[in-house]
């Protein structure tokens, strides 16, 4: 097979386009991860989907050390200047703050962070909503901070009898069952624009227990929480009853629990419009048999 | 000699029926998926009416239709002329223990009924009731900040329980009771489209009305059209295609008052 010059001319050139272009992309490929590749394959894998790994952050960001190494050898160095290797669930938020410094700060104010202080170290921090190796965007539908996924998140611990009793007593574990119930969570269901999930109320970073002056879900702060722009506007600038939507709440009338009496009604008309509808059903079907010879009714 | 028939609703009624009927039907078909959000068939009755931001906009503006309907019917028939022949009276009582015993076979004489006969009463006062009921507690869910400056929340949270129970006994009223008295039993009844019924029909169901309005006629002027014309093959197919959808809903309907029952069961009584 003969060659002419003019194709070994393309082919060299394609042959440098290829090298140029495959070697551009190696030099972006950061040696750095390679070389943790060796031993830590797993969570060099998931690192490599997160949105840190996207945005040029490297395992030394997070961990600290030094492995600006030869690529080929297994570094011994990694342990040395601030090598701070994997976080204990106390010194957690030293890592994140790093970076996130101001996010930080507002978790710090959380019930979930101020329960890490007493020590209950289960208490949720930045990776127990957030992942660790492979933290995405919350904008990313998959990532379990996203929209769409916040009520099984939070749900994933507060909807967890087991986890809730052995950490903390009288936490109460039907919130994800109570919200269900509520059109904020049919709608978010349905797909509809018009939703809120826990963080909408409760707030995300800086969650507070409805004592807390300062909480969202504070009486005080109902007016401003429901009142968002996007949610209930005008209801901040008037009187507004409210109560809690988590509970159950009804009137009494005559010391008499309406919900209760309302059920007992509706039971019974219920009960007696199916056994009416078909009773008069068969009744009409039956009494039209001619059985006994009897002059029917036309 | 021409068919005799009887003018049973004008032309204004029939269109508050269709109007009236039009917005139940959308009212059950985008609120019960509400109350079971996570069944199936649910979610496809959401799709089909184009998800759920759609099912919010067509179940409040058929609510707020029938309200329209419901306020115009009373305001119309209190101005225009009302009766009282729908109101119920003691005939009523008389005339549904006869017919009782007329059912467990102790008598031979079928009640003679007037123009409304006591179960037609009790289905239009049903209907105004649930009209009432549902305006009342579906505003109040509507706009429940607007409510909460009024009422605690819990009146909102039990006009929702209201909600809930008047629309599983209003449906199975109308989609069972009222399919089967006045659309399954008489089929093809389509006086709610020309508003006339046969003289038969209204010798045989409102006796006492037709014998008021026939009192001055010679018997020999009158044709009466029979049955025999309900059994054309259009006709059967058609009356196919409606069982078919009548027992469908019925299904439906059982399913929906058993887990409603159950479910009230267990919170309220266990």
């Amino acid at each position: 097979m003969y060659l002419r010059a003019g194709s070994i001319k393309i082919i060299a050139l394609l042959f440098l386009a290829g090298m140029f272009l495959t070697g551009d992309a190696l030099a972006q490929d950061r040696v750095v991860d390679a070389s943790c590749f060796h031993c830590h394959t797993r969570q060099v894998t998931q690192f490599e989907k997160s949105v840190h790994f996207n945005n040029n952050i490297s395992c030394t960001d997070c961990h600290g050390g030094d492995i600006r190494i030869n690529g080929s050898v297994v570094s011994i160095d990694v342990m040395s200047k601030d090598f701070a290797g994997s976080p204990s669930r106390v010194n957690l938020t030293t890592f994140c703050s790093k970076c996130h410094e101001q996010v930080t700060r507002k978790y710090e104010k959380s019930i979930h962070w101020k329960k890490v202080q007493e020590g209950r170290p289960q208490a949720a921090s930045c990776i127990d909503c957030h992942g660790t190796h492979n933290i995405l965007s919350s904008k990313n539908q998959a990532s379990p901070t996203h929209l769409e996924n916040i009520p099984l998140m939070c749900g994933g611990c507060h909807e967890n009898q087991t986890k809730m009793q052995a950490w903390y007593y009288g936490i109460k574990t039907d919130r994800f069952d109570t919200y269900k119930k509520s059109y904020h969570y049919k709608s978010y269901l349905g797909g509809g624009k018009v939703l809120a999930t826990c963080s909408d109320c409760h707030e995300n970073h800086d969650t507070k227990p409805e004592a807390d002056p300062e909480s969202a879900i504070n009486p005080a702060n109902l007016p401003t929480t429901c009142g968002k722009t996007n949610c209930h506007p005008g209801a901040n600038n008037v009187y507004v009853y409210g109560g809690k939507i988590h509970e159950e709440q009804s009137v009494n009338l005559f010391f008499i629990d309406v919900k209760t009496l309302v059920t007992y009604f509706y039971i019974i008309m219920i009960l007696f419009e199916l056994a009416f509808t078909f009773g008069l059903i068969f009744l009409g079907i039956t009494s039209g048999l001619d059985i006994k010879g009897r002059k029917n009714h036309d | 000699m021409t068919e005799l028939k009887f003018r049973r609703f004008t032309l204004n009624q029939r269109i508050q029926h269709i109007i009236f009927f039009t917005t139940f039907i959308l009212l059950a078909y985008t609120g019960f998926p509400l109350k079971f959000p996570d069944e199936l068939w649910a979610k496809w009755m959401i799709a089909s009416v184009g998800g759920f931001d759609n099912r919010t906009l067509i179940h409040h503006f058929s609510g707020l239709l029938m309200i329209g309907v419901s306020v115009y019917h009373v305001v119309f028939h209190l101005i225009e002329k009302p009766r009282f022949d729908v109101l119920f009276n003691l005939q009523d009582i008389s005339d549904f223990k006869q017919q009782m015993r007329y059912y467990l076979r102790l008598t031979d004489q079928h009640p003679k009924f007037g123009r409304y006969t006591w179960k037609q009463k009790f289905e239009y006062f049903g209907a105004g009731f649930g009209a009432v009921v549902m305006g009342f507690t579906g505003l109040l869910m509507w706009k429940p900040f607007e409510a909460m400056q009024y009422f605690p929340i819990g009146v909102v949270q039990i006009a929702n329980l209201f909600h809930t129970w008047e629309a599983v006994l209003a449906s199975l009223a109308v989609f069972i009771g009222h399919f089967y008295d006045e659309h399954f039993g008489k089929f093809p009844n389509i006086s709610w489209i020309t508003g006339n019924i046969s003289a038969q029909e209204m010798r045989h169901e409102h006796t006492l009305e037709y014998e008021a309005a026939m009192k001055d006629q010679e018997p020999e002027e009158v044709t009466e059209t029979s049955h025999g014309n309900n059994t054309g093959p259009v006709t059967m197919l058609a009356k196919l295609v409606f069982t078919v959808i009548f027992l469908a809903i019925t299904v439906w309907m059982l399913w929906i008052s058993y887990n409603v029952l159950v479910d009230a069961v267990t919170t309220y009584i266990f």
